[in-house]
C-alpha cells in the first residue's frame, strides 16, 4: 500500500458530505448577511479560486454558506484550518466598467473564503 | 512529389490514408487516463469499480432536477423545502447526494443550492474556474458550459450571451450571474409559465429542460427538448 492516505478526505466526508463534514471547525463567522466587503487581492500562486475580476471590488454579503477548508489549502491535502464561506453579491457596474448602463440592475453573485474578505 | 497536383493525388495510390482511430485528444483526456491507470496501478479502486462508476455517471440526466422544480410549483411546502434545505428535498426525486453511487462516498460537493426566479429576477449559472455543475441531480454538463467562451462571457455579457440561446429579458427583469466556483452548486427554478394550469407533475417536468435549470432557456408549453445549437461549418476546415 502506498505511504500517502489518498483517501482521508473521501473517509472523512462518508455518510455527511462535503462541506458538512467540516462543520463547526471554523469558529464564529466574522461577517453577516447584508455587510459590505471588499475582495482582498491577496498573492495566488498556485491555486485559488477567487477570481481576478472580482479582486478590489466592492459587494455584499448575501449568504452565509459553509464552513470548509479554503481551496488554496485543501489543494495540498491541508484540511485542518476551516474557515466560513460566503456568497457575495456584486453590482454588474462595479465588476465592469463597461457594462451597459441601460440594465443597472443586473448582478452577479460567486463565493469566497474568509480570507479573501475585508469589511468596508 | 510534385506540388502540381492537387490533395488527393499526393498520396501516390488514388485514396486518401486512413483516418486514425482517434482524431483528437485534449491535455485534460490524456491527463485524466494517465490518473486512472496510475491509480488502478495503486489499488486506490480497480478497473471495475471505475466502469461502474462511469456507468451510474452517465445514466443520471437533468429529470430529477426537472421533477424537483414540477413539485415545488405543485406544492409550496415543498418549494420552501427546495430554498431552505436542497439537499433533503433532493430525495424526494429519488437522489441521495451523500450516497448517489451506492459505493459509500458522495461523487461530488453536496452544498446544492435552488435559485428562484421572480417576475423581476432571472438566474443563470456559470463556472468560470471550469465546470463545477449539480451533476447528482442534473447528470454531466452540455459540453459548451464547459467552453472557456461561455464561461468567461456570460460573467460579463449575460445579456449578449442569453440572446444568442435566444433569450432576451426586458430591463426591468434584474439578470443575476451565479458563478459557482466553491462547494456551492446552483439548479434554477423558473417561474411556472402561463398555459400549463391543471398540468400534472409529469407534464411539468416535461417542460423543465436542463437549459431552463442552467437558466439560459424559460419553460413553456410545447417546449420538451433543450435548444438546438446553430452548427457553422468552419470556412477553412483542419485536414487531416
Amino acid at each position: 500500500m502506498s505511504q500517502h492516505d489518498r483517501t482521508h478526505h473521501a473517509t472523512i466526508a462518508t455518510g455527511k458530505g462535503d462541506p458538512q463534514c467540516f462543520k463547526g471547525t471554523a469558529g464564529p463567522a466574522k461577517f453577516k448577511v447584508g455587510d459590505r466587503v471588499r475582495i482582498k487581492n491577496l498573492p495566488d500562486i498556485f491555486y485559488t479560486r477567487c477570481q481576478v475580476y472580482t479582486r478590489g471590488a466592492v459587494g455584499v454579503v448575501a449568504v452565509v454558506t459553509h464552513e470548509s477548508p479554503a481551496p488554496e489549502d485543501e489543494a495540498w491535502g491541508h484540511v485542518d484550518q476551516s474557515e466560513w464561506f460566503y456568497i457575495v453579491r456584486f453590482k454588474q457596474k462595479d465588476l465592469w466598467p463597461e457594462y451597459p448602463t441601460n440594465f443597472p440592475n443586473d448582478t452577479l453573485q460567486t463565493e469566497f473564503s474568509e480570507r479573501w474578505l475585508e469589511s468596508v | 512529389m510534385s506540388n502540381d497536383h492537387d490533395h488527393d493525388h499526393d498520396h501516390g495510390h488514388g485514396h486518401k490514408p486512413p483516418a486514425p482511430m482517434v482524431e483528437e485528444i485534449s491535455d485534460f483526456e490524456a491527463l485524466e487516463i494517465a490518473v486512472r491507470e496510475l491509480a488502478i496501478e495503486k489499488g486506490l479502486f480497480s478497473a471495475e469499480d471505475h466502469r461502474r462508476f462511469t456507468e451510474f455517471a452517465e445514466h443520471i440526466g437533468p429529470t430529477p432536477a426537472a421533477r424537483m422544480v414540477a413539485k415545488a410549483w405543485l406544492d409550496p411546502e415543498y418549494k420552501k423545502q427546495c430554498l431552505t434545505d436542497a439537499i433533503k428535498a433532493s430525495f424526494a426525486v429519488g437522489v441521495d447526494w451523500l450516497n448517489p453511487t451506492g459505493f459509500g462516498t458522495p461523487s461530488d460537493y453536496t452544498d446544492l443550492r435552488v435559485l428562484e426566479d421572480t417576475p423581476t429576477m432571472h438566474h443563470v449559472v456559470v463556472c468560470t474556474l471550469c465546470s463545477c455543475y449539480p451533476r447528482p441531480i442534473l447528470g454531466f454538463q452540455p459540453e459548451w458550459y464547459r467552453t472557456p467562451n461561455y464561461r468567461r462571457r456570460l460573467v460579463r455579457w449575460p445579456r449578449q450571451v442569453l440572446a444568442e440561446f435566444g433569450l432576451t429579458l426586458p430591463a426591468e427583469v434584474e439578470v443575476r450571474v451565479e458563478d459557482s466556483n466553491q462547494k456551492c452548486r446552483f439548479i434554477v427554478m423558473p417561474m411556472r409559465p402561463a398555459g400549463t394550469e391543471g398540468w400534472t407533475e409529469d407534464q411539468l417536468t416535461e417542460i423543465v429542460t436542463r437549459d431552463c435549470l442552467i437558466g439560459v432557456a424559460l419553460p413553456k408549453p410545447g417546449m420538451t427538448t433543450n435548444i438546438p445549437l446553430p452548427v457553422h461549418k468552419p470556412a477553412k476546415p483542419a485536414h487531416h
